[in-house]
């Protein structure tokens, strides 16, 4: 087991990437506080992993909100003995906008979700993670926070922030026992890929295979993500920080 | 990691350093390794420390014809190739102005030419096969400045950018990915570093201290993995976090 004992906040856990990554790292022996909005399926995906033998609790919030924050750690610090090892900021939602058609309520959903509510998070999670001199962080950033993409101008922004801010956070904790790296997925068959679909009005079909074409020849599945962010949670990625891992079936390569 | 068991695994450079903490990882997790190096001394001592390698074999990767036969060698060794990891490499301080065309040659024929040759060589035989992964030994050198050792900077940029080539044409048989370390703490840096010269470039390390060859060895087990199978073309960045930047210029 690569987590064992291991405390993991996992946000935006309750669908695709993120409850994929609660689920293994609990089979991997991290005890896991899943965080989302939806709180149907939180409860559904904690189920999942106390039913398989694991320890999970489910917190109904919205990182976008500072007390949200605040309580997703201190849920976590009482329920599993005050520690916290690994913060996975996986939270984020997309609406297809250029800068023109783009609302305001879209660009501040999307830069506060994935960007402020990284922050925000870390905030409150890195206080006890320096005390106990050893703590990761990984966020979950986009091969669209490196490269540009279209129709996405406000994820664009808060993905290519994300991927300083790793570096920003790496540089200040680093001698402090923290590591922060990102994840940069490409497309991954979540259900924010039929969202987009639905925004764009293409057929589903078809989208997908627009997907498809990069030189793996298919989209990503959250599994395999939720295996990258395993690597960078365990101690076998323990000289890696600041950095952003592509996974992205060579996407942005080409 | 998932899904290295049985796999056949050649590391260039594998009698030290890196590479042969490359090697030991690959053995405990029960793959079958053989080493491509030009250091007799070193890989018999790797051998008499390793039972497990099926093999060592001497050849200079700068040597296109001593890499075919490597090749060969290996192919009677394990009967293919699934993962080659392109670890053999050299440096040399000087200033850009000393350079002399023959050191730049030897550079670049060892660090750039070599990781050329030994792909070509392990791509053959993964296309011929169910195919496989090549990681290429980048350096945080390919990516940022760093004075004096102007040819290695350029040859390791030449890794990187060659690997994502590689991986556009290569897949999706094959995923090629560069491994991008910065400082590595391994035999050749402790006969070169005084105590204060260590300290002051773990200084500029968030992470304030060198790599253990073990944790550069961790990621390229991972990327080789079926832990991976989602990644090829970009670099990935093993550093402690020194190329973030900021420390760097205080």
């Amino acid at each position: 087991m690569k987590l064992k004992d291991r405390i993991a906040i996992i946000t935006g856990a309750t669908s695709g990437i993120g409850e994929a990554s609660a689920i293994l790292f609990a089979e991997e022996g991290a005890r896991v506080t899943v965080t989302g909005r939806d709180d149907a399926r939180g409860r559904k995906v904690v189920a999942a992993i106390t039913a398989a033998g694991g320890a999970a609790i489910f917190v109904r919030a919205d990182v976008r909100h500072t007390a949200d924050c605040e309580r997703i750690v201190a849920e976590t610090l009482r329920a599993f003995g005050g520690r916290l090892d690994i913060l996975f900021n996986n939270a984020g939602v997309f609406y297809p906008h250029n800068a023109i058609d783009c609302t305001e309520e879209e660009w501040d959903a999307q830069v506060d979700s994935s960007l402020k509510g990284a922050w925000l998070m870390s905030k409150y999670s890195l206080p006890t993670m320096i005390a106990q001199r050893r703590g990761v962080i990984i966020n979950q950033a986009s091969g669209w926070g490196i490269q540009g993409g279209d129709e996405a101008v406000a994820y664009c922004a808060a993905k290519g922030g994300l991927v300083v801010m790793t570096k920003a956070l790496a540089i200040d904790h680093g001698k402090q026992g923290i590591r922060a790296n990102c994840l940069c997925p490409g497309d991954v068959d979540t259900p924010m890929l039929a969202f987009d679909a639905e925004a764009r009005r293409l057929d589903y079909a078809d989208y997908m295979k627009g997907a498809a074409n990069r030189p793996l020849g298919r989209v990503g599945t959250p599994s395999e993500l939720a295996r990258a962010a395993l690597f960078l949670a365990s101690d076998d990625s323990s000289f890696m920080t600041g950095a952003a891992l592509v996974v992205d079936g060579g996407g942005i390569a080409d | 990691m998932k899904g290295l068991s049985g796999k056949r695994v050649v590391v260039t450079g594998g009698a030290s350093g890196i590479g042969a903490a490359t090697v030991e990882r690959f053995l405990e997790e029960g793959a079958r390794v053989a080493v491509i190096d030009q250091d007799d001394a070193g890989g018999r001592a790797l051998r008499g420390r390793l039972p497990k390698l099926a093999g060592v074999i001497r050849a200079d990767v700068a040597d296109a014809a001593a890499v075919d036969g490597a090749f060969r060698e290996l192919d009677r060794l394990l009967g293919g190739v699934d993962v080659a990891i392109n670890n053999a490499g050299i440096s040399l301080r000087h200033d850009f102005m000393d350079i002399r065309p023959a050191e730049w040659r030897k550079v670049m024929s060892v660090d750039l030419d070599g990781v050329f040759y030994v792909a070509q060589q392990a791509a053959r035989r993964m296309l011929a096969s169910a195919g496989g992964v090549i990681l290429n030994m980048g350096s945080t050198s390919g990516m940022n400045g760093y004075p004096r050792y102007a040819d290695y900077n350029a040859a390791k940029a030449g890794v990187i950018e060659l690997t994502r080539t590689m991986a556009l044409e290569l897949a999706p048989t094959i995923r090629v990915i560069a491994v991008c370390p910065g400082y590595v703490w391994t035999a050749m840096q402790e006969a070169e570093y005084t105590p204060e010269m260590k300290a002051a470039v773990d200084a500029k390390i968030p992470l304030r201290r060198h790599a253990t060859p073990g944790e550069i060895a961790a990621l390229f087990a991972f990327l080789a993995s079926d832990e991976a199978p989602y990644i090829t073309g970009h670099p990935v960045i093993i550093d402690g976090g020194e190329i973030a930047g900021g420390l760097a210029s205080r």
